[in-house]
């Protein structure tokens, strides 16, 4: 076995937790159950990694192995990434009927023709998903199975979810691929990113709770009714007002939870405007100003602000359209003409 | 009394100087802060008793007033039974009918009931709507041969021209195409071809998730699929004569409002005994025109008595 590969197991074998392991090799299923036995999950990670690497050599693993289980490991801990969102269109109208084998053959065959030295690893999973491992090289060196981009595509959609890390210069090649691959026209970037890649997938397939106004009865929630016990010399003086926050707020929200994103930023590209006797840049210049809202779980906690009474409900549309416009970029640019105020670039 | 040592004493307003004196007996000075409270406090309790006397004089009398209410009532309801009967309804044992006029918050409730069902009615026919402020909510559910699926939304904006404000279909249905062609000329077919589309959709995934879980055991490998489930592809085992042979199929949906195939090519290896290449075609048939996984469960059955047979 290449002492390469042999290192590179190694090392994703310490990657993972250790209570982890051993459920992660069986899901590997390269090395037997039988093999699996003999090795002592207890002991240090740094032992249990000379083990596995050992068996490896006894079943001879070469790359492609070794590969398919730094997929697993990141299929099962996505979230260690930063994934961008990248949007295909095409004009045709034909159906679509995505051929898997046809897919794979394209991409590798388009990648391979631009840039020999690339180490491409596919896995489908049951939701569709397919996640394509690419390890970069260069005209003259072999892949770096260490810098790898990772893929992840649902047939038939225009969405691609792309975990570049590093060597952005091979971006391009890999969009091109990609749009080879699947039929379509052309690929471009979306201002949509964050670590969960769940909750990516949630914004783009609108899979998040959205409130449509329906006459068919919803099961009632019990969280939404206040317990009536308490002490009844307490009197709520603003329960009016509680009430329509709460309300105005599902309206908004919806009532299940919220994808996960770390951040939204908002670039300001619009004049400053102050008292004409102060003379500060006074309609001179746009004012070049960044604001980054960022948070464990940014969209739940733009959703407790309001009841919370930090923040007047219904808040502003910057902040709620995010899911909705599918991004968390934003450039806010002078509104020219004659409403005053901003307007958020397509 | 003494007045002129009264008279000296209430310039003196230190409390301990009035404990002292009360020790004296000599508290009861007309001039007294004490006495005066004191007298205050007598007034108040007879008030107070006095209220208290006047506000159980009015519960009783509230009292009195709901029974004669309720006897009344009852009077009434009696005078109408007997009224019932010499009318000669004795037929009906005892059971009499409410008075004839139901009250208007019966009827309220019961018109409120049926409009209840009847937008259930609409829900479950599988598109149904609301209006909002700004336009309309449509709700199209789907369905495929008796089983209710997913549900899924459209908000569609109506004041300028019509357009999808929001929507909860999935990505890969073409609703971008559809809206194009029908949404602004005819809204009734611009529904009626997306609701094609979801059904279908929905009857496809449904037919593949139960291959999946409920025969799980004749197919070889995965299960090939794609997110429209327009395409499958898979292995699976047919038994003659207590022998297994693996059949690879490949099943084409090539019309997207339709849950059943276009196109089946089922193939058997090289090998295989020649009778099995008429199974193929019969298995081919079947799969055109029957359910997937009703089409197994039919094989399942015909192999039974096909083995069983000498």
């Amino acid at each position: 076995m290449d002492v390469t590969v042999a290192e590179y197991i190694r090392r994703t074998v310490l990657k993972i937790p250790r209570d982890e392991i051993k459920t992660m090799l069986q899901k590997w299923g390269f090395l037997s159950e039988t093999q699996l036995q003999t090795v002592n999950f207890h002991q240090i990670k740094e032992n249990i990694s000379q083990d596995v690497v050992q068996l490896c050599e006894e079943n001879s693993a070469d790359i492609k192995q070794a590969a398919a289980l730094d997929i697993i490991y990141n299929h099962i801990y996505p979230n260690k990434r930063v994934w961008s969102v990248y949007q295909m269109n095409k004009t045709g109208e034909e159906t679509e009927f995505f051929d898997l084998t046809d897919f794979k053959k394209k991409f590798k065959r388009r990648l391979r023709s631009a840039l020999k030295n690339v180490t491409i690893n596919f896995r489908e999973y049951e939701d569709n998903a397919i996640w394509i491992r690419i390890a970069w090289g260069t005209p003259y060196t072999k892949p770096n199975q260490y810098k790898t981009s990772y893929v992840v595509y649902h047939s038939q959609t225009p969405y691609v979810f792309i975990s570049v890390s590093v060597l952005k210069s091979n971006l391009p090649l890999l969009c091109q691929a990609l749009v080879v691959a699947s039929n379509y026209h052309d690929i471009r970037e979306m201002e949509l990113r964050s670590h969960s890649l769940n909750s990516l997938k949630d914004i783009v397939f609108k899979r998040y709770s959205q409130n449509f106004q329906t006459y068919y009865p919803r099961p009632l929630q019990e969280g939404n009714v206040a317990p009536e016990s308490g002490d009844l010399r307490i009197i709520q003086e603003n329960r009016n007002e509680k009430e329509r926050i709460q309300r105005v707020n599902q309206e908004v929200f919806g009532d299940g939870p919220q994808p996960k994103l770390e951040f939204a930023q908002y670039k300001l590209e619009t004049m400053f405007k102050s008292d004409p006797k102060m003379d500060v840049l006074d309609e001179k210049e746009p004012f070049r100003c960044l604001v980054k809202f960022s948070s464990p779980h940014l969209l739940e906690s733009l959703k407790s602000l309001a009841p919370a009474g930090m923040a007047d409900a219904p808040l502003s549309p910057l902040l709620t359209c995010i899911p909705q416009k599918a991004r968390n970029y934003f450039k806010i640019r002078e509104k020219k003409g004659f409403f005053p105020g901003s307007f958020v670039s397509p | 009394m003494e007045p002129g040592q009264g008279g000296l004493r209430s310039a003196f307003s230190l409390a301990g100087e009035w404990r002292g004196k009360m020790e004296e007996g000599k508290a009861y000075s007309p001039d007294g802060v004490f006495a005066h409270l004191e007298m205050l406090e007598a007034r108040a309790h007879e008030a107070a008793v006095k209220q208290e006397e006047m506000e159980e004089q009015e519960e009783k009398l509230a009292r009195l007033k709901a029974r004669v209410q309720e006897l009344r009532l009852q009077r009434d309801e009696l005078r109408a039974k007997v009224d019932l009967q010499q009318k000669g309804q004795l037929g009906k044992e005892g059971v009499v009918s409410d008075p004839a006029q139901p009250s208007a918050r019966a009827v309220l409730e019961w018109k409120i009931k049926s409009v209840k069902a009847m937008l259930q009615i609409f829900y479950l026919t599988g598109i149904s709507g609301k209006l909002t402020k700004r336009g309309v909510c449509f709700c199209i559910s789907t369905a495929y041969e008796g089983t209710y699926l997913d549900s899924y939304h459209l908000d569609l904006l109506t004041k300028a021209e019509v357009q999808i404000h929001r929507h909860s279909v999935p990505v890969f249905i073409p609703l971008e195409q559809i809206a194009k062609k029908y949404l602004q000329t005819d809204i009734r077919r611009f529904l009626s071809v997306l609701s094609d589309h979801l059904n279908a959709y929905a009857g496809r995934r449904y037919q593949a998730d139960q291959l999946q879980d409920r025969f799980s055991d004749r197919i070889e490998g995965t299960l090939q699929r794609n997110s429209l489930c327009n395409l499958l592809v898979f292995n699976y085992n047919v038994s003659r004569k207590s022998k297994t042979f693996p059949f690879n199929v490949r099943l084409l949906y090539g019309d997207l409002c339709c849950s059943l195939p276009t196109e089946v090519t089922v193939s058997c290896t090289p090998d295989a005994p020649a009778s099995l290449a008429e199974t193929a075609a019969a298995h081919s048939d079947l799969f055109r025109r029957v359910a997937l996984h009703k089409a197994f469960r039919s094989f399942s059955s015909a192999e039974g008595s096909v083995d069983g047979a000498p």
